[in-house]
C-alpha cells in the first residue's frame, strides 16, 4: 500500500511537468490553432537556465529572484518563434507550414545545446529539502512542480475571465473570424500568446530542473507526454491538462512498478489511443463543428 | 638533339616517379564511426580524443606502414538508422580503408552488414553477445562484453557479498538485454535466485517505480547495469530516496563513468557499490600505479588538457588501443587492409598486443578482445585523477 502511495504521489509530481507543458500548447492551440512542437525544448531550456544561473547549492532566495527571470526569457524567445511562425502564415487555421516551423525550432534548440554543452546531461540541485512520505524521501520539486501547475491553471483562468487581453484571446479562441471582424488585432495577440507559454513552460523548467534530464536529446520525452496530457485532458482545456498529465504520470509510473519499465512509455500511447478511441474530444474537451 | 630527346623522356620519368610515390605514400583512410550526438555522446567523445591521440602519434612516427592516417569522422547520433546511412557513405563514397566504432551494440548491429560486405576490419567497442564471428567476421570489440561482466559480477556479488539472490536493473539497450540474459543464465548455473528484473529508458530521471518493484524481492545485492554515468547517478540517487540501503554491483559503466554519476547522486550514493573495470585501469595501492596506463595518462593530458580534463581517460584509452592494434594487425600483415587478414592476424597475434591494455584474448570463436580474467570489481568512487580506481579489498 506504501508502494502505491509513493508511485500516486511522484507520478503526480512527473505527471505535473507534463500538465505545464500540456497547458502551454494549450495557450498557443487556443489562439491560433498551432501546436508548438518545440514546448518539449523550450522546457529544457528553461531547466538550462536554471543551471546556468544557480550555484551548486542554491538558497530559497536566490530561486525565487531567477524564477520570473526564466519566465520572462522564456517568454521572449517563444514570442520570437511565434512570430517566426506566424508571419508566413494568412490563416493559422487553414494553413499547416507551422509544423515543420515549431519541429524546426526544435530540432535547431536541440542543435544549439548539443555545440553549446555537448552530449552531457546537466543536473541541479534544490533549494528545498526533500520530504517524508511512507519512510522514503520525495524530493520538495514535485510538490513545487505540482503547485506551479495549479498557479498557472488558476491565473489563466483569471487572465481569460478578469482581463480585456484575455478576453480578447478567448474570443480568438472562439471564433478567429469573428474576432478579426470585430476589430481585435488577432495577429498581436496570437504573439502575446506565444509570450504566455512561454513563462508558463519557462517557469515550469526552471522549477523542475532537478527531476529533469538537461540535455540536448531529452525535450522529445517531455514534449510527448505534454501532448498526451493535452489530448488525453481534451486540447484546450486547461483542466484537462492538469488531469491528464496527472493521469499520464501515474499511470506510466504505475505500469513500470507493476508490469516493468519497458512499459512506461507504451502505456502512456496506449492511454492516449483509449481516450481517443471512446471519447474524441479528451475527458474534457469539448466537440468541435468544422466547417466542410 | 639529345637534349631534345631526353626532355620529354626526363619529363615522363619525373612523372612516373611522382606517381609511384603518391601511390606509395597515398594515406590509410580510416573511418571513425562513433555515436558523437545522441544517448552515448559522452563515452564517445572519450573514445574519440583516445582515436585523436593515437592518430596524432602515429602520423609523427611514420603513419601505418609507411601511410599516414587520413580521418573520416562519421556521427550515427546513437541511431541505428543514421549509422546505417552514414556508415554506406564511410563505404561507398569516402572508400574508407578500415573503421574505428562504433560504441553502441544496435549500431554496430545495423552497419556491419556493409562493412562485411565490403571486407573492411573494423574495430569497435560493443558489448552485445549477438554480434559473433559469424555475424561480424571482420569485427573486434575492446569492450567487455555482456557474458564476462554478467560472470564477474555474480563471481563479485557471491564471493565478496555471499550473495544467494540478486535483483537486475538495466537500461533497455540491446547490450543490456544480453547481459540479462547471460545473468539468468550464470545465475541459474550457480543457483543462485534471480528476486526481480526491471529496465529503464536511457535518461530516465525517476526510477522510482523500477526500484519500489524490485525491493519487493528483498535481494542480498542489487546488479546494476548501465550505460551511461547519468543514468547510474540517477539510480542511485533513487536509491537513496526511497531508503534502500541494498548493496549494489555494478557494471563496467558504474566504475567508468562514477564522476558523471556523482555529479547527480553525490559521493556518498556509492557507499555500498562496487563496478567492474578492466584490471589495467585499476591499483591496489597509490605507491603502485599501473605503468602503461599512467604514461598513457601522460600523453594524453600533454596532446589535449582541455578535453583530457573533462572526459573518461580509461575509455579513451581503450579506443587508442584500437587504433594501435590495427596499426599491428596492418603491419604484421605486410601492409594488407583487408579484412579477412586482418582478422586472421588479431584472432593469432593480439595476445601478445602490449597496448595500455594487456592480455588481449580474441579468438575464431570470439571477437570480444577481452575476457572476464582482465576484469577487477573497483570502488567507483575512490578514484585518482585521471580515473584510476582502487581495487575491491584494497584500502
Amino acid at each position: 500500500m506504501d508502494d502505491l502511495l509513493i508511485i500516486a504521489v511522484r507520478g503526480i509530481g512527473l505527471g505535473s511537468i507534463y500538465a505545464l507543458v500540456g497547458i502551454s500548447f494549450n495557450v498557443v492551440f487556443n489562439a491560433s490553432g498551432i501546436l508548438n512542437f518545440a514546448q518539449g525544448n523550450m522546457l529544457v531550456l528553461g531547466g538550462l537556465f536554471a543551471f546556468l544561473v544557480l550555484p551548486l547549492a542554491p538558497d530559497v532566495t536566490q530561486w525565487m529572484i531567477f524564477l520570473p527571470l526564466a519566465a520572462v526569457a522564456l517568454a521572449a524567445l517563444m514570442a520570437v518563434q511565434g512570430g517566426i511562425t506566424l508571419l508566413p502564415l494568412r490563416s493559422s487555421v487553414e494553413q499547416h507550414s507551422w509544423l515543420i516551423t515549431t519541429l524546426a525550432a526544435s530540432v535547431i534548440i536541440g542543435a544549439v545545446l548539443l555545440l553549446y554543452q555537448g552530449a552531457v546531461q546537466q543536473s541541479v540541485h534544490s533549494p528545498f529539502a526533500n520530504f517524508s512520505l511512507a519512510g522514503t524521501r520525495v524530493p520538495a520539486t514535485y510538490a513545487a512542480s505540482v503547485l506551479l501547475a495549479l498557479f498557472w491553471y488558476v491565473a489563466l483562468r483569471l487572465f481569460h475571465t478578469k482581463l480585456l487581453v484575455g478576453l480578447a484571446i478567448s474570443a480568438i479562441a472562439q471564433d478567429m473570424d469573428a474576432a478579426r471582424a470585430a476589430g481585435i488585432r488577432v495577429r498581436r495577440l496570437q504573439i502575446g500568446a506565444f509570450a504566455i507559454s512561454g513563462l508558463v513552460v519557462g517557469s515550469a523548467g526552471f522549477v523542475a530542473a532537478p527531476m529533469m534530464a538537461i540535455a540536448n536529446d531529452s525535450g522529445l520525452a517531455y514534449v510527448m507526454n505534454g501532448f498526451v496530457a493535452a489530448v488525453v485532458g481534451g486540447l484546450g482545456s486547461n483542466l484537462g491538462a492538469l488531469v491528464g498529465g496527472a493521469l499520464v504520470g501515474v499511470v506510466s509510473m504505475y505500469a513500470a512498478f507493476e508490469y516493468g519499465g519497458e512499459f512506461q512509455n507504451a502505456v502512456s500511447l496506449g492511454l492516449l489511443v483509449g481516450v481517443l478511441m471512446l471519447r474524441p474530444q479528451g475527458l474534457f474537451g469539448r466537440p468541435a463543428a468544422r466547417r466542410v | 638533339m639529345m637534349r631534345n630527346s631526353f626532355g620529354p623522356v626526363a619529363l615522363l620519368g619525373t612523372f612516373l616517379a611522382i606517381g609511384t610515390a603518391t601511390a606509395q605514400v597515398a594515406p590509410l583512410k580510416l573511418g571513425i564511426f562513433f555515436e558523437l550526438t545522441g544517448a552515448a555522446s559522452y563515452p564517445a567523445e572519450s573514445g574519440r580524443l583516445g582515436v585523436d591521440l593515437a592518430i596524432d602519434e602515429i602520423n609523427k612516427s611514420g603513419g601505418i606502414a609507411g601511410r599516414t592516417i587520413q580521418p573520416f569522422i562519421a556521427d550515427n547520433q546513437t541511431d541505428p538508422t543514421v549509422a546505417v546511412g552514414e556508415i554506406k557513405r564511410l563505404v561507398l563514397q569516402e572508400k574508407v580503408d578500415a573503421v574505428i566504432g562504433p560504441l553502441v551494440s544496435q549500431d554496430a548491429l545495423a552497419a556491419l552488414p556493409i562493412t562485411t560486405e565490403a571486407k573492411l576490419p573494423e574495430l569497435g567497442s560493443t558489448g552485445s553477445e549477438l554480434i559473433t564471428p559469424q555475424v561480424g567476421p571482420y569485427y573486434f570489440s575492446v569492450l567487455i562484453n555482456a557474458e564476462s561482466q554478467a560472470k564477474a559480477m555474480i563471481g563479485q556479488a557471491v564471493a565478496a557479498l555471499g550473495a544467494k539472490s540478486a535483483a537486475v536493473l538495466s537500461d533497455s539497450g540491446a547490450q543490456a538485454k544480453t547481459f540479462v540474459e547471460a545473468l539468468k543464465k550464470e545465475m541459474a548455473a550457480r543457483g543462485m535466485k534471480l528476486t526481480g528484473a526491471q529496465e529503464y529508458q536511457y535518461r530516465a530521471t525517476d526510477m522510482s517505480p523500477q526500484l519500489l518493484a524490485l525491493k519487493r524481492g528483498a535481494p542480498d545485492t542489487l546488479f546494476l547495469f548501465s550505460s551511461t554515468g547519468e543514468d547510474v547517478g540517477n539510480a542511485l540517487k533513487g536509491l537513496g530516496e526511497l531508503g534502500w540501503k541494498v548493496k549494489v554491483t555494478g557494471n563496467y559503466t558504474v566504475a567508468t563513468f562514477a564522476p558523471s554519476a556523482i555529479a547527480i547522486a553525490g559521493a556518498d550514493a556509492f557507499k555500498d557499490v562496487t563496478g567492474l573495470s578492466y584490471t589495467a585501469f585499476t591499483y591496489c595501492s597509490p605507491s603502485d600505479l599501473p605503468k602503461p596506463f599512467g604514461d598513457f595518462l601522460t600523453r594524453v593530458r600533454a596532446f589535449q588538457p582541455d578535453r583530457a580534463a573533462k572526459l573518461s581517460l580509461p575509455y579513451a584509452a581503450t579506443l587508442y588501443d584500437n587504433v594501435y592494434l590495427l596499426k599491428a594487425a596492418i603491419e604484421g600483415s605486410g601492409g594488407k587492409t583487408d579484412g579477412p587478414t586482418i582478422a586472421a592476424w588479431i584472432e593469432a597475434n593480439a595476445k601478445d598486443f602490449k597496448g595500455v591494455l594487456q592480455n588481449l584474448s580474441p579468438s575464431p570463436a570470439t571477437h570480444f578482445l577481452v575476457g572476464p580474467d582482465a576484469l577487477s570489481a573497483v570502488y567507483p568512487d575512490r578514484i585518482l585523477p585521471g580515473g584510476m580506481q582502487q581495487r575491491f579489498g584494497c584500502n
